[in-house]
């Protein structure tokens, strides 16, 4: 028996000299595949939104708003603009996680390439926001905080953190394809010791039977379970850094402190 | 420079970045986002927005509704109870003025009713006097007549009739 671990098929290859270029693989397609999903699934939401909704609207709309709840919660209230993004981001990477377990196409998350673009754009969105609330010196000088000596340690944790998303959300939807891969190939193992004694013919036809229901309750965990886990996680992440990036305007900050004060005396 | 196209040409490494996908996975994103965004977050929000306010607004307006049924109210009650007493007042006014007009009325009548009886005595009166003087003269020509026909002879008319007369005054006088 052999069980190998690879990445995603190379469909379509390009080569241009030694240079090597897949241009379509099981990933894209799995993109592909998602992106279609989720574009179908908006428009036959925003088909119909009514004042009175239908079952699909009930649902988006419950969605929606625990999105917009957990935006602000995390970011504040002046960060709602970045919900949308948020939403779909995660909309994405849980699609993408769950599209595996079709058997045909790939989690485009056990690609190293999908989760480290979408950690760059959690990075370059952070980098931004501080370069425009700081100015660009203000920016660099961040680095310095709080003593020179920090430098080097600020410079390795900005380019750590899109790493450690990209690899956090890879290594875990990717982990839990090779585990199953891997039971796959032990309950094949188990079929064979335990029906050898069978005569050839029929044991060269017979079903894996092992193979049927315990890889189904491990898929909820690895695939359902880790993937909704990994896309919160990742963009809780985004939240988190994004919105620490982007903190209260200073008029706002004001009144929300008076706000406290005004519970506090009210209780 | 050689090109070259190949198909189902084996696997990519499993951790590894390529560099192509990462636009393609930008692509998606953008895309995904920019569509998601007009299709399904923004009519969404604002629906529940929409929604969210007009039940606010529904809430705001029994709100209003409710406090200005309780000011017409309290005003009406107030008119009611305003109108209570300007009614209570008339009447006793009306009781007050009611006895004082009876009590004239009573007045007049026992004041007519004096002066029906003086002048009915006053009449009695007089007709009392003129009946007696009618007597009295009667009573005297039948004495005369009586004590002529009595004492025929030696009584002359004259003389004895101013004595007959003021015996009759006497008599008058003391009945």
């Amino acid at each position: 028996m052999d069980l190998s671990v690879t990445g995603p098929k190379e469909y379509i290859t390009l080569y241009i000299g030694d240079f090597e270029l897949p241009l379509v693989t099981q990933t894209t397609i799995t993109l592909i595949v998602a992106t279609v999903i989720l574009i179908a699934l908006s428009l036959a939401v925003s088909k119909r939104v009514a004042k009175r909704p239908g079952g699909l609207q009930v649902l988006a709309e419950k969605l929606v708003t625990m999105l917009y709840n957990m935006v602000e919660e995390t970011m504040g209230k002046h960060n709602l603009k970045f919900a949308p993004y948020i939403g779909t981001l995660f909309a994405s990477s849980f699609l993408c996680s769950l599209l595996g377990m079709t058997g045909v196409l790939r989690s485009a998350t056990a690609d190293l390439s999908v989760t480290l673009a979408w950690a760059i754009v959690t990075s370059v969105m952070v980098w931004y926001h501080s370069i425009k609330a700081n100015g660009f010196l203000g920016w660099l000088k961040g680095f310095t905080e709080p003593i020179v000596v920090m430098t080097p340690m600020n410079i390795v944790s900005e380019i750590a953190q899109p790493l450690s998303m990209a690899f956090r959300h890879f290594g875990n939807v990717a982990g839990g394809s090779v585990l199953t891969a891997l039971i796959y190939g032990a309950l094949a193992a188990l079929n064979n010791v335990v029906f050898r004694w069978l005569p050839e013919a029929i044991f060269d036809i017979f079903p894996p039977i092992f193979q049927a229901g315990i890889p189904a309750i491990l898929s909820l965990y690895f695939d359902l379970f880790s993937g909704f886990v990994q896309a919160f996680v990742f963009c809780l992440l985004t939240m988190v850094y994004v919105g620490s990036a982007c903190p209260p305007p200073a008029d706002e900050a004001v009144p929300e402190s008076e706000e406290i004060s005004a519970e506090v005396s009210a209780d | 420079m050689e090109f070259a196209v190949k198909f189902l040409d084996g696997f990519e490494s499993f951790v590894g970045v390529n560099f192509w996908t990462m636009i393609f996975a930008w692509c998606n994103l953008l895309i995904l986002y920019l569509l998601m965004k007009k299709f399904l977050f923004k009519p969404i929000k604002n629906m529940i927005d929409s929604r969210q306010k007009e039940v606010d607004d529904m809430y705001s307006s029994a709100e209003d509704a409710e406090r200005r049924a309780h000011e017409l109210e309290a005003e009406y009650e107030e008119k009611i109870s305003a109108a209570k007493e300007e009614s209570e007042e008339i009447v006793r006014t009306a009781q007050r003025r009611a006895v004082l007009r009876e009590e004239e009325i009573i007045r007049e009548a026992e004041a007519t009713a004096e002066r029906i009886k003086e002048r009915a005595e006053e009449e009695i009166e007089l007709e009392r006097r003129r009946a007696v003087n009618e007597i009295k003269d009667e009573v005297s020509s039948m004495a005369i007549s009586i004590a002529e026909a009595v004492i025929e002879r030696d009584i002359s008319e004259g003389e004895h009739k101013d004595l007959i007369d003021s015996f009759i005054d006497k008599m008058g006088d003391e009945e």
